[in-house]
């Protein structure tokens, strides 16, 4: 029995000194194999007394189990070791783009207009689109322009050939949209009060290209009807808008503006949101702590007139701003025209 | 409108001169300062002093020797200028003063004669171009103060932005009662009491067109000696942006700045006749206006005739012909009131934008002509002496009358929302010189100087500037129900789909040019060519509003290649427009959204692993069936020729609806080399357009077909083919054969040039049941069933022998 005892003390101390999966085979047979210890005393349990048998071969049971058990054991570490081994060897450089899976950016105006047009469905707007080649009535007259008005000199719409009367009507005169405007009173016309609605798209200018005008760009216009809509409301929702947009810090100032489609109407600073207000030489107020950010009014009553509304009944308040000056203010754009060149090194700044 | 914060002083006792203050109150108001000038005196040390004695030098004969004082001693000093004598009062440079230019005053002896100072032109003080004498300053200039005081520096300048519905507030006297409303003190209007002969004027006035004039006033001044204006006044129009002239003419300019109407100074004997006429122009009719221009009249111009034809346009632009000159004497001042628009269209017509016709296309005070001419008449004979006749020409052809606005609380409060108490309104009123009576509704009579009160709402709008946009609280109305619509969302996925396949999206300008039409080669009767051409295009390349996006996708390309890159991708949503009835809207034209992309050289970024594979029409069909699966669109692509596309690698793209109608959506395909070349695009170029409404349409909803449980058989079969073949019917036809067991299918070798023109399309198809495991003895019939389906259509299987 002793001798069984070295023997399990032995072959642990043995198995733990295997260096490798080679030695441990060697041990395993040298130790468990027929020409083993326990396989010799196994084979002299024969000839053994009958009441020494049974202890005996208790005894030998454990002992080969105890080996089995510690070699089994030392094997697993040693796969293991071998494969973290292996594994400290399969090495590579994190840092190289070995494939491209192709990715592209949505333009920044794009963006724009889905932020802004998001805050505006999170108050419960709709967002629609209109025509941008327009009749006058729609662009101007429906919106309280008179035919007097210095924007409807060619010097500052594109009129098209094609209208109903190229000389009668200005009403009938066909031209591209110089606000996202008229699509205010197409909205009217074909829907009742209550009207919660943003209008993103295209414009047009008659005006040549420099750093900081195109002939085409985009506003986002919002109209707001109802029975009790207020000065207030203007105020509160678009002052909301620019926390959301610029930053929970921002703050508003109203200015008193002319439209002709609001009466009152306004013009929107909202306070820097680089300096949050006045830091001399600010890359983006200039010091000035204000940023002119849109033009907004209440509707005037001429123009719910003209699409069928009864001004007694309703108020409400109009609003449009400039995308490309929004993303400009807010990504230190300094030239309008990356906007239309669509230079990927631009757009892809924009991710 | 630039305002001289010394010369507003004339009217008004501000509570603060902090320029910072002032702004924020004209900003608050609606009066947008666009800039804040400082003004300061260009020297030091000069003061007013009077001249006590000229003598002459006793050694030199160009300067004479003077006395001067500046309320003490007398000073001697010499001067070089002779348009002086003794009285006369000057701006003088003590010892010690700085002129501009740092040039310092000195006591020296000038042919041995000491000179204690100097005395100046206006040129050496900056003050004007006047060299040939000194400055001589008004008899009542006060001797020994600060010549700067005198002055009025240092001034501070704001140039406001005045909106055009307040033409009240192009003057001087406008401003002030803004600022008195603001601030709560009261303004002072100048009050004019010239000294008047007895007479009239012997010019008789006729309106023959009441229309374009409602009333027309003068006053007649003789014996008036014309000559330069005081300097105060040609500071003051300087200040204010205009050119001194003469004092008849500066007189009515600053009349104009001060009261806001404008007035013309004619030489009543250079009227030919002794009779004016206003009356519209008759065709064929010439004026040589004041700016030396002769215009050609219109049937639409409204003029002033005397005895030889027009002699003025109205409200515009004096003309030549009666013009003040250095010799006229006797002077009549008009000050009429204009109908706004004829202003407005002849000012344009001629392109003659004056500071008069600025004001009288935005509305005059028709209460003030009368008060205008005084003012102007009783500077003038300050200044120019001579009598005035106290009694004017007023020729009335449409009376004016103060119009009466009914405004009850309700509409404010209705309007504006609790932030202003009701009972506030009438004082706001008040206190920009309305009238007010009643109590609700009141009842308020607008004086002439704001024609812009017409309504109510203009009411509620000043008082609501009146009490400050920033008292107003805050307040969020929320709509229900908002959101994007169904077709809004599917463009969203659309343009993600795009963005996700690798494509930038781009914008551009909106329009096209005869030569993008040609780079094409569309024919006359190509949809393309039905172009709304622009009346008042910027630039001949951009004529016409464009009737496909490609051409400005192809130049962005080009665009992006010359700056570098070596692969780009660009998609673009936006309008074409065509020159035919929109759907909704027959008034104006039909304007479908579209989609658009490109692609040239690599597809996708440069990387280790992949070196971007060159384009073809494959990538760009890739690209569209990765927008399509996003959209759960079903599709064809079928072989079509469209005009600047390759013949040969060009698909339309069929979509079949809900209601298994098929329609042409779009085209994709290689751009035909010969368009590549006219916008420098080399290798192939890969485009696509495709109308969006009916990918945009609604797709059914799809029904879960539950993914089998038992695995596939999958085989390869090996086909030649015929060239008109496509693979897609080959795949169709086969797959239909195998009677609903063919879960996918695809081509996985293709090979041409085997024989005779004919290819080898090698198909790995995939085949699983719902409910069973499929046994060979059962796939071997379906299998061949397949094959006789392909056979059918010319194919031959290979390998079968």
């Amino acid at each position: 029995m002793d001798q069984l005892d070295t023997l399990v003390s032995t072959a642990r101390e043995r198995i733990a000194d295997t260096a490798d999966l080679t030695a441990l085979d060697a041990l395993d047979s040298e130790l468990l194999g027929k020409r083993s210890l326990i396989s010799e005393l196994q084979r002299g349990m024969a000839s053994l007394p009958a009441d020494q048998k049974p202890a005996m071969g208790r005894a030998l049971q454990a002992a080969r189990g105890a080996v089995v058990e510690l070699i089994a054991s030392r094997r697993a570490d040693l796969e293991r070791l071998a494969a973290d081994a292996l594994l400290a060897g399969d090495r590579l450089d994190v840092t190289l783009e070995a494939y491209a899976i192709p990715s592209g950016v949505f333009h920044l105006i794009q963006q724009t207009i889905d932020e802004v047009c998001e805050i505006f469905i999170g108050l419960g707007y709709v967002v629609a689109e209109g025509p941008e080649a327009e009749l006058g009535w729609y662009n101007f007259d429906a919106l309280n322009t008179p035919p007097t008005h210095p924007a409807r000199a060619e010097s500052d719409t594109m009129y098209l050939d094609g209208g109903r009367l190229d000389f009668g009507d200005p009403a009938d005169e066909m031209l591209l949209r110089t606000q996202t405007s008229p699509m205010q009173a197409r909205w009217m016309e074909r829907h009742r009060p209550p009207v919660h609605v943003v209008v993103p798209g295209k414009v047009y200018r008659t005006d040549t290209i420099d750093a900081s005008h195109l002939p085409v760009f985009h506003q986002i216009e919002g109209l707001a009807v109802d029975d009790s809509i207020t000065f207030s409301d203007l105020k509160g929702t678009l002052a909301h808008f620019a926390r959301e947009f610029f930053g929970p810090r921002t703050t508003v100032r109203f200015r008193p503006h002319f439209f002709p489609f609001t009466e009152p109407s306004a013009e929107l600073d909202v306070s820097c949101f680089a300096c949050d207000g006045g830091e001399a030489g600010c890359r983006v107020c200039g010091g000035a702590g204000w940023l002119e950010m849109l033009g907004c009014g209440m509707v005037d009553p001429n123009v719910f007139l003209a699409v069928g509304y009864d001004p007694a009944e309703v108020t409400g308040f109009a609003f449009g701003m400039g995308v490309e000056r929004l993303a400009m203010v807010r990504h230190d754009i300094h030239n309008i025209r990356h906007f239309i060149e669509n230079d990927i090194r631009f757009l892809r700044q924009f991710a | 409108m630039k305002v001289s914060l010394r010369w507003l002083e004339d009217y008004i006792d501000l509570p603060t001169r902090d320029p910072e203050d002032i702004r924020v109150a004209l900003a608050s108001l609606g009066h947008e300062v666009e800039g804040v000038e400082r003004l300061e005196a260009d020297w030091t040390g000069v003061v007013v002093a009077r001249v006590l004695t000229v003598d002459p030098h006793p050694d030199a004969d160009k300067v004479r020797v003077c006395t001067v004082t500046t309320g003490g001693d007398p000073i001697r000093v010499i001067c070089g200028a002779w348009n002086f004598e003794a009285d006369a009062v000057v701006a003088f440079a003590q010892p010690g003063a700085v002129l501009p230019g740092g040039f310092e005053i000195g006591v020296r002896t000038i042919r041995g004669v000491e000179s204690n100072g100097m005395i100046c032109s206006e040129r050496e003080l900056l003050l004007g171009d006047d060299h040939a004498g000194i400055l001589v300053l008004e008899p009542d200039a006060p001797v020994g103060a600060a010549f700067s005081d005198y002055v009025e520096l240092p001034d501070v300048v704001f140039d406001l932005s005045i909106t055009p519905n307040r033409p009240d507030a192009m003057s001087m006297v406008g401003i002030a009662r803004d600022l008195g409303a603001y601030y709560g003190v009261a303004m002072r209007p100048p009050v004019p009491q010239p000294v008047t002969t007895p007479g009239a004027p012997s010019t008789r006035i006729t309106i023959e067109d009441a229309g374009g004039c409602f009333r027309f006033t003068a006053r007649e001044l003789d014996g008036v000696a014309i000559g330069p204006s005081p300097l105060w006044m040609r500071r003051r129009l300087r200040v204010a942006g205009m050119r001194p002239i003469s004092n008849a003419v500066d007189v009515t300019n600053y009349v104009m700045l001060e009261l806001g109407h404008p007035l013309h100074a004619f030489d009543a004997d250079r009227v030919a006749g002794d009779a004016l006429v206003v009356r519209r122009a008759h065709d064929g009719e010439t004026l040589v206006t004041l700016d030396g221009v002769e215009r050609s009249l219109v049937t639409e111009d409204l003029v002033i005739c005397d005895a030889d034809g027009p002699t003025s346009l109205a409200g515009t632009m004096g003309g030549a012909d009666s013009e003040v000159g250095n010799d006229s004497r006797r002077i009549l001042l008009e000050a009429a009131s204009w109908h706004p628009p004829t202003i407005m269209w002849m000012s344009r017509r001629h392109n003659l934008r004056s500071e008069a016709s600025a004001r009288f296309e935005r509305g005059v005070d028709r209460e003030l002509p009368l008060l205008a001419s005084a003012r102007a008449a009783e500077l003038l004979l300050e200044t120019g002496g001579g009598t005035l006749l106290d009694h004017a020409i007023d020729v009335v052809a449409v009376p004016f009358e103060r119009p009466r606005i009914e405004l009850s609380r309700y509409e404010v409060t209705r309007t504006l929302g609790p932030g202003l108490p009701p009972e506030h309104v009438a004082g706001l009123l008040r206190s920009i010189g309305l009238d007010v009576e009643g109590d609700d509704p009141l009842i308020v009579t607008i004086p002439g100087f704001r024609p812009d009160l017409e309504r109510p709402i203009d009411l509620i709008e000043e008082v609501a500037r009146l009490h400050g946009y920033g008292e107003f609280p805050d307040s969020v109305p929320t709509g229900f129900g908002g959101g994007w619509t169904p077709e809004q969302r599917r463009a969203r996925t659309l343009r993600a789909a795009f963005v996700g396949a690798g494509l930038d999206q781009a914008v551009h300008l909106s329009f096209i040019g005869k030569a993008d039409l040609d780079a094409f080669g569309y024919p006359g009767e190509h949809p393309a060519r039905s172009v709304v051409v622009v009346k008042n295009p910027l630039r001949e390349e951009e004529s016409m509003l464009r009737t496909t996006l490609l051409p400005s996708l192809l130049a962005s390309a080009r665009y992006n290649l010359s700056h570098g890159a070596d692969s780009v991708g660009l998609f673009e949503v936006g309008k074409v427009f065509f020159a035919r009835p929109d759907a909704t809207d027959p008034r104006i034209p039909d304007q479908p959204d579209r989609v658009g992309f490109v692609l040239v050289g690599g597809f996708g970024d440069r990387s280790l692993a992949d070196p971007p594979r060159p384009v073809d029409f494959h990538t760009g069909s890739a690209v569209w069936r990765t927008v399509a699966r996003r959209l759960g669109l079903h599709f064809e692509l079928e072989p079509a020729g469209h005009p600047g596309f390759h013949p040969g690698r060009t698909a339309d793209v069929v979509v079949t609806g809900s209601d298994q109608t098929r329609h042409v959506v779009g085209v994709i395909g290689e751009i035909h080399p010969r368009t590549a070349a006219a916008y420098e695009l080399p290798g192939r170029v890969v485009a696509g357009e495709l109308d969006l409404d009916r990918l945009l349409a609604p797709v059914p909803l799809t029904q879960l077909s539950t993914p089998s449980t038992f695995p596939p058989v999958e085989f390869d079969l090996a086909f030649l083919v015929e060239p008109s073949v496509p693979a897609d019917a080959l795949l169709d036809a086969t797959t239909e054969a195998a009677a609903g067991l063919v879960e996918r299918a695809f081509v996985f070798d293709e090979y041409v040039g085997l024989e005779a023109g004919r290819r080898s399309l090698a198909i790995r198809y995939v085949l699983r049941a719902a409910d069973r495991t499929l046994t060979n003895e059962e796939v071997a019939p379906v299998r061949g069933r397949m094959v006789q389906a392909a056979e059918a259509m010319g194919a031959e299987l290979r390998g079968k022998a």
